[in-house]
């Protein structure tokens, strides 16, 4: 910690500098995460629909009602597809963000080596990355298609891996088309940070071993995965976090507000738009916010403790 | 000396394995510039790799002029440069105070900045909108679908994970500079702006890019919170195109090309000072 040590003195008397120079971020934090979260669980808890809406926080008071519709399942809108959507988006996010970490660990491996143009092939390999996730849902969304889609004229025309054009936006396969785009714009990232850690282990750490004859898998192993593990761990909790309000690229991909990915592709965010302003049921809509909310809490709150000591260790 | 050989042997098959990599990474890319470039039949048959050197520039006067591209990029611009330097203010000043003073409620402050990546502004959107449709409707000042609603937006959103990357930067700057301007009868503040600031400009670079890129790309809002197209910025534009063109892939990959252009640019000029803020700020968690 930095602390200046005139600040300790000057403890008794009212600082207010630092106060200035937090105002604006406190007060545009308050507006835009406190006051909605606050808004929402009262929202969450009143008949707001297209009737009431213009009544806002005066629509009729109807207690946990709207948690039990989504929770249980009452004719609501909001609840159709939500257990569908509930799966994919976890099963989403843990693909995502296992192939990011290890297809990101190995590659940065493989550039933590002194070669001929290293700087350019990071440079470059960042390059999926800058592409706005709006464009990769287009792109790929363009790429997948059936009849012109390249990734079917390489796979079956040019490599004769099928002998029938998959659809690769229907169906099960539709999980895939959503997950690869996204690993192939997060993983470069992930690849950044590793190599950054990878650089940042003294040499000698390796050098002893070397002597001793233990090959490079298994130094890898025992030596840099442990040093690693507090980024792996962390990196692992934001991809997490990342991915679980994923919408861009599902959105991009199955077209405009009113097309519907499908119950293989559908995930949680471009769920909870789609439904809540089709049939204006906000009030249910806020019900479901405050239950991801409360997930979310509790999953990094287990997540912090299970790894608190591993998190630590490296400061 | 045979095995220095199967060494070398080792290094040219994981150099070659790198660039394919590389080259494996970069084809989508490649791909969307040159569907781009291809007139509409053969993008809409998937013979784009046909027609050799003849390019079809006319697709992107169509994209900008007929489509009127230019006012979705045009306001993607305005609204996210405005953004960017509001932002990268709000968060280094906010930074600052966190790495140099221990305060009262700096504790709490720095909870609040990680709690709001754990749920952020997206997931309460519901309120958020009903918050903008009511201040404009009670107070007179309209929100909804206006520059200043989402500039107003963007800046709250992407200044907390903003104030962490600044953050790194002061810490490891030595805090006897400051002592040393104060000493010389510079104010707190004089301190900051004259000396603090000009060394850290390499974190302010790396911090604007990352709050433009971030901007560059934000979708969820600008979809839920604007309906005209004077204020509508290029993923809502690109989106709509997608309901009402669905075949005009030609367009479509001229309008997403165009729209990479831009961040791309940042990241290139600015990458120096970025790539390294970003990964050290990672590292040191």
């Amino acid at each position: 910690m930095h602390i200046l040590p005139g600040s300790i003195v000057r403890k008794k008397k009212f600082d207010a500098f630092p106060y200035l120079l937090l105002i604006p971020a406190v007060l545009m934090m308050l507006a835009v995460n406190l006051t909605p979260i606050i808004e929402g669980f009262m929202m969450s808890l009143l008949k707001l629909n297209q009737y009431t809406l213009s009544q806002y926080l005066d629509a009729p008071f109807v207690g946990l009602d709207n948690y039990r519709r989504v929770l249980t399942g009452e004719h609501s809108p909001i609840r159709a597809g939500m257990t569908l959507a509930l799966r994919n988006t976890v099963l989403y996010t843990l693909a995502v963000s296992v192939l990011s970490i290890v297809i990101g660990l190995a590659v940065a491996v493989l550039l933590n080596r002194n070669f001929p143009g290293k700087n350019l092939a990071r440079t470059l390999l960042l390059l999926p990355w800058i592409v706005p996730s709006y464009v990769v849902g287009t792109l790929w969304g363009f790429m997948w298609q059936r009849d012109v889609g390249i990734i079917n004229i390489v796979l079956c025309d040019w490599l004769h891996l099928f002998n029938e054009r998959p659809f690769w936006l229907l169906g099960s396969n539709s999980f895939w088309a959503i997950v690869i785009p996204t690993v192939w714009r997060g993983w470069p990232v992930m690849m950044l940070i590793f190599l950054a850690a990878l650089q940042a282990i003294p040499e000698d750490q390796y050098e002893a071993a070397t002597l001793d004859g233990v090959s490079k898998w298994k130094q890898f192993l025992h030596i840099t995965l442990p040093l690693l593990k507090p980024i792996i761990v962390i990196q692992f909790m934001f991809q997490i976090i990342d991915n679980v309000y994923s919408y861009n690229i599902v959105s991009m991909m199955f077209g405009n507000g009113a097309g519907h990915p499908g119950e293989w592709a559908d995930l949680l965010m471009p769920l909870l738009t789609r439904q809540s302003f089709s049939y204006w049921l906000f009030g249910q809509g806020a019900a479901v916010s405050f239950v991801m909310m409360m997930i979310m809490l509790i999953f990094v709150g287990v997540w912090m403790t299970t790894f608190k000591r591993s998190m630590t260790s490296d400061e | 000396m045979s095995k220095s050989m199967s060494k070398r042997t080792t290094n040219a098959l994981l150099n070659t394995l790198t660039w394919a990599v590389v080259a494996l990474s970069l084809l989508p890319i490649l791909w969307m510039v040159l569907s781009s470039l291809r007139n509409y039949s053969d993008v809409a048959s998937g013979q784009q790799l046909d027609g050799g050197l003849t390019f079809q520039w006319q697709n992107y006067v169509d994209m900008w002029v007929n489509v009127d591209f230019f006012s979705y990029f045009k306001n993607s611009l305005v609204i996210c440069s405005i953004t960017t330097v509001l932002a990268t203010a709000s968060a280094t000043c906010a930074a600052y105070a966190l790495a140099r003073f221990r305060f009262r409620g700096s504790d709490t402050v720095s909870v609040g900045i990680s709690v709001t990546q754990v749920i952020p502004g997206m997931l309460f959107f519901l309120p958020l909108y009903m918050l903008y449709k009511n201040i404009g409707e009670s107070w007179g000042m309209t929100m909804l679908d206006t520059y200043h609603g989402l500039i107003f937006l963007y800046v709250a959103l992407f200044t907390p994970a903003s104030i962490w990357i600044m953050r790194g930067f002061f810490v490891s700057i030595p805090r006897e500079l400051e002592d040393a301007a104060i000493i010389d009868g510079c104010s707190r503040f004089g301190a900051f702006v004259r000396i603090v600031l000009p060394i850290s400009a390499p974190g302010i670079i790396a911090t604007a890019t990352f709050i433009f890129l971030l901007a560059w790309d934000e979708l969820f809002f600008a979809w839920t919170l604007t309906s005209s197209s004077s204020v509508q910025t290029i993923p809502v534009g690109i989106r709509l195109f997608i309901g009402q063109f669905q075949q005009r892939y030609d367009l479509m990959m001229a309008a997403a090309t165009v729209s990479t252009l831009p961040v791309l640019i940042a990241f290139l000029v600015c990458q120096r000072f970025f790539v390294k803020g970003l990964a050290a700020g990672a590292v040191k968690g």
